[in-house]
């Protein structure tokens, strides 16, 4: 985040109970302009918690809260007018069809996008007489997206837009969400799908149990992590365990398949061994891959937990 | 966002609701088929009145905007919010109360569409007349319609559910239909249901909506019954809008309780009032005097169907021909013309209590049955005039249910104590013979 940027959306230690569960505790982030910012968590981390507050939509216990410069607290209609947003099990009348819908949404807004135009944008030109029930999963996606656009937002907030999507419609949303980054948007997401995070947000905010355990760029995030690069390899004559733990700065191995995985702490030192032993003894490469850390071991490293590739709803 | 900007959009929302209810069969089926229904049902249990569903038309519109209001608003509404719909709207930057009133309008509008068929139904199919008071009986129409929707908005905030929404709303329905005045007639209620009625508010619309029909006077003296509704629905409202909730996961908690308390003090209140202020009287049914009878009620009466004069039931002699009468028929004559009854001073009332007696004879299997139904029919014509008796008798056929009657007669040697329903039946099928023979259309 640059340090002159204007900030577009500000989190300042947010807290919220719900009886004796705490879901969010002393959470803090800023976004500023054509910024995507990932709000990563398991199901339960606060995500959705952090977003209905941040909306207006549930009051917190402590905290303060501004869109674009308007205290959402003192103030939750009119920070509405300046946000988009696209919500976790949100829903249209079974009935009612796109055009309706976005024509119903433009009216209360006071400089809404053309709703042709926006159906044009999100593919759904030929869906805008067809009732809700009859969409797909991905048009209602897009539909979705399309109402949170309505306003000409400066800020986005999408609740796992992805959810529940095929990888066709889910890579098709991806592009939509880049291209508001293009146009200058600030776009908060919350997901909790590592690859979709890594590969969209310009930076992450880590949620764990209500807290917000990190919050950097994914190359930092990734660069901080203490997890070693992994090198799998597998060759024509099988090597022996006391071979592969001679190679240079080996920090782990282990065998893998018909090969082996190992740790190290220099990629180049270690690959160019392992090159030179097939050569000294004859023997041949057949399959060689690098594997850098990933958010999940960030992730892993700083919760101490697994992350489990579930799709199901956040409540809390 | 401006106060005109948000008119549009609420607009826009009322008819977009309004255009998704015609969307959806079953809103159809219950916002217009099931009044329908209702109407059939009353024009077949109400048959006997003259003009037809006239004195009803009160409750039958009571009915539909109840179903309505309790029905239709909260399972429209609590599905939306299940749904997830209501979650959508909460990103507008719009007031949640806003929406919400604007969908308390676009309801008011599909049960006033409902309540405008059922009386073009009613005028089409039965000739019930149309209001006497138009104008104020959209007055009426819409306290009504604020003080059920108020009660619907209620039951839409309890309900976690679409299947709470219907035990909810017959919690409500049930007993505004069965002794609240509301599907059973006041008059036809014992006085207890009559006083539990008082703390209802389908007495007070059934009584607003009825007086725009019948009563010369409309609305002017029913301000009781305005501040009635007007109380029941603000609380109710209040309440409803208090404990709104746009997300589904958002459950109700002991607090609630509080504010169901309070709209219900609304209807203890009124009720007390009510007490207060002696209106708790019982009301009677409302007796159509002899004298209405006209001349083409008479001759619309039928008498197909009847059984013949020797058959088991309503047994008759035939006439008693000169110096032929038989002791103890002309014994019973006697004793008939002192019976003190039988000298009631209305003369409707009279007669019912004569037809008693032959109606009693016949369903106890009297020896004399015959000979006393030829008696009574006799004393009858001895005593009034054939124009008055054929007024009387059409009265008896038309409004069986009217006056009273009586099941025991002792000193007559009637000594079968009969329910009334029983002798009222018997009582409007003599009369039907009588004055079948009195215009010539049965042989005696």
């Amino acid at each position: 985040m640059s340090p002159t940027a204007p900030t577009r959306v500000s989190v300042c230690n947010l807290a919220k109970r719900y009886g004796p569960i705490e879901a969010v505790r002393d959470v803090s982030f800023e976004l500023v302009p054509g910024e995507i910012f990932g709000l990563l968590g398991q199901n339960g981390a606060g995500k959705t918690t952090t977003i209905e507050c941040l909306l207006g939509l549930r009051r917190p216990d402590s905290g303060s809260l501004s869109i674009g410069g308007i205290d959402v607290l003192a103030d939750p209609v009119r920070a509405r007018q300046c946000v988009g947003a696209q919500l976790q099990s949100a829903a249209l009348q079974d009935k009612i069809t796109p055009q309706e819908a976005l024509r119903l949404y433009a009216s209360f807004y006071n400089k809404p996008a053309d709703t042709n135009n926006l159906l044009a944008q999100f593919g759904l030109t030929g869906k805008a007489h067809d009732p809700f029930d009859s969409l797909s999963g991905g048009q209602k996606q897009r539909l979705f997206l399309a109402l949170a656009l309505l306003n000409n937002p400066e800020v986005l907030i999408l609740d796992e837009p992805t959810a529940g999507l095929d990888p066709q419609s889910r890579r098709g949303l991806h592009q939509i969400i880049t291209s508001l980054r293009t146009a200058g948007r600030t776009v908060l997401l919350s997901t909790h799908n590592l690859e979709e995070a890594s590969m969209l947000c310009d930076r992450i905010g880590i949620l764990h149990e209500g807290r917000l355990i990190a919050n950097a760029t994914p190359a930092e995030l990734i660069a901080q992590a203490r997890a070693h690069p992994r090198v799998s390899f597998r060759t024509t004559q099988p090597l022996g365990a006391t071979q592969v733990a001679a190679l240079p700065v080996v920090t782990n191995h282990a065998p893998q398949g018909s090969g082996w995985q190992i740790a190290t702490t220099d990629v180049n030192r270690t690959v160019s061994g392992l090159v030179r032993l097939m050569e000294a003894t004859g023997n041949e490469m057949l399959d060689l891959q690098i594997q850098r850390p990933t958010l999940e071991d960030v992730f892993i490293e700083l919760t101490g937990q697994a992350w489990a590739q579930t799709s199901t709803e956040e409540t809390a | 966002m401006s106060t005109g900007k948000l008119l549009i959009g609420l607009t826009h929302h009322f008819l977009l609701s309004l255009k998704l209810n015609f969307r959806s069969m079953q809103a159809i089926v219950y916002g217009y088929l099931v009044p329908v229904f209702f109407l059939l049902a009353f024009g077949s249990v109400f048959r006997g009145e003259i003009p037809l569903l006239y004195h009803q038309m009160g409750q039958l519109l009571t009915i539909s905007i109840l179903g309505g209001a309790c029905f239709g608003l909260p399972t429209a509404l609590v599905a939306e919010r299940e749904r997830g719909v209501w979650r959508r709207y909460r990103l507008l930057p719009a007031p949640t109360g806003g929406l919400v009133a604007s969908t308390l309008l676009s309801r008011l509008v599909i049960v006033g569409s409902a309540a405008v068929l059922q009386i073009l139904l009613a005028r089409l199919v039965y000739h019930t007349p149309l209001p006497q008071h138009l104008g104020q009986i959209f007055v009426a129409f819409l306290f009504v319609g604020f003080a059920f929707l108020g009660l619907g908005l209620l039951v839409a905030a309890l309900a976690n559910d679409v299947p709470a929404v219907q035990a909810l709303g017959q919690c409500l329905f049930l007993p505004m239909i069965m002794i609240g005045g509301v599907g059973v007639p006041l008059a036809v209620l014992p006085v207890w249901a009559q006083h539990i009625a008082a703390f209802m508010p389908g007495r007070y619309a059934v009584d607003l909506l009825q007086r725009c029909f019948t009563d010369p006077h409309g609305l002017r003296g029913a301000g009781f019954s305005l501040l009635a509704l007007i109380v029941i629905g603000a609380a109710a409202g209040c309440a409803g809008l208090k404990l709104f909730r746009w997300d589904s996961s958002r459950r109700v908690n002991r607090s609630t309780m509080i504010w169901v308390g309070f709209a219900l003090l609304a209807w203890v209140a009124i009720g007390l009032a009510a007490t207060a202020t002696g209106r708790l009287d019982p009301v009677l049914p409302d007796a159509i005097a002899y004298e209405t009878i006209t001349d083409e009620q008479i001759n619309r009466i039928t008498y197909e169907g009847l059984p013949g004069d020797d058959e088991l039931a309503t047994r008759l002699s035939p006439p008693f021909k000169n110096n032929e009468v038989p002791e103890r028929a002309r014994e019973f004559a006697l004793k008939l013309k002192t019976w003190p009854q039988g000298r009631v001073e209305d003369p409707g009332q009279a007669v019912r209590n004569l037809l008693s007696i032959a109606a009693i004879a016949d369903v106890g299997a009297d020896l004399r049955e015959a000979e006393i139904g030829r008696v009574v029919f006799d004393e009858l014509q001895d005593r009034y005039g054939r124009d008055q008796l054929c007024q009387l008798l059409a009265w008896v056929i038309l409004r069986p249910d009217d006056g009273s009657v009586i099941t025991f007669i002792p000193d007559l040697r009637l000594r079968r104590n009969l329910s009334e329903t029983v002798v009222r039946q018997r009582c409007a099928l003599y009369a039907k013979k009588y004055l079948g023979r009195l215009l010539h259309k049965l042989p005696d």
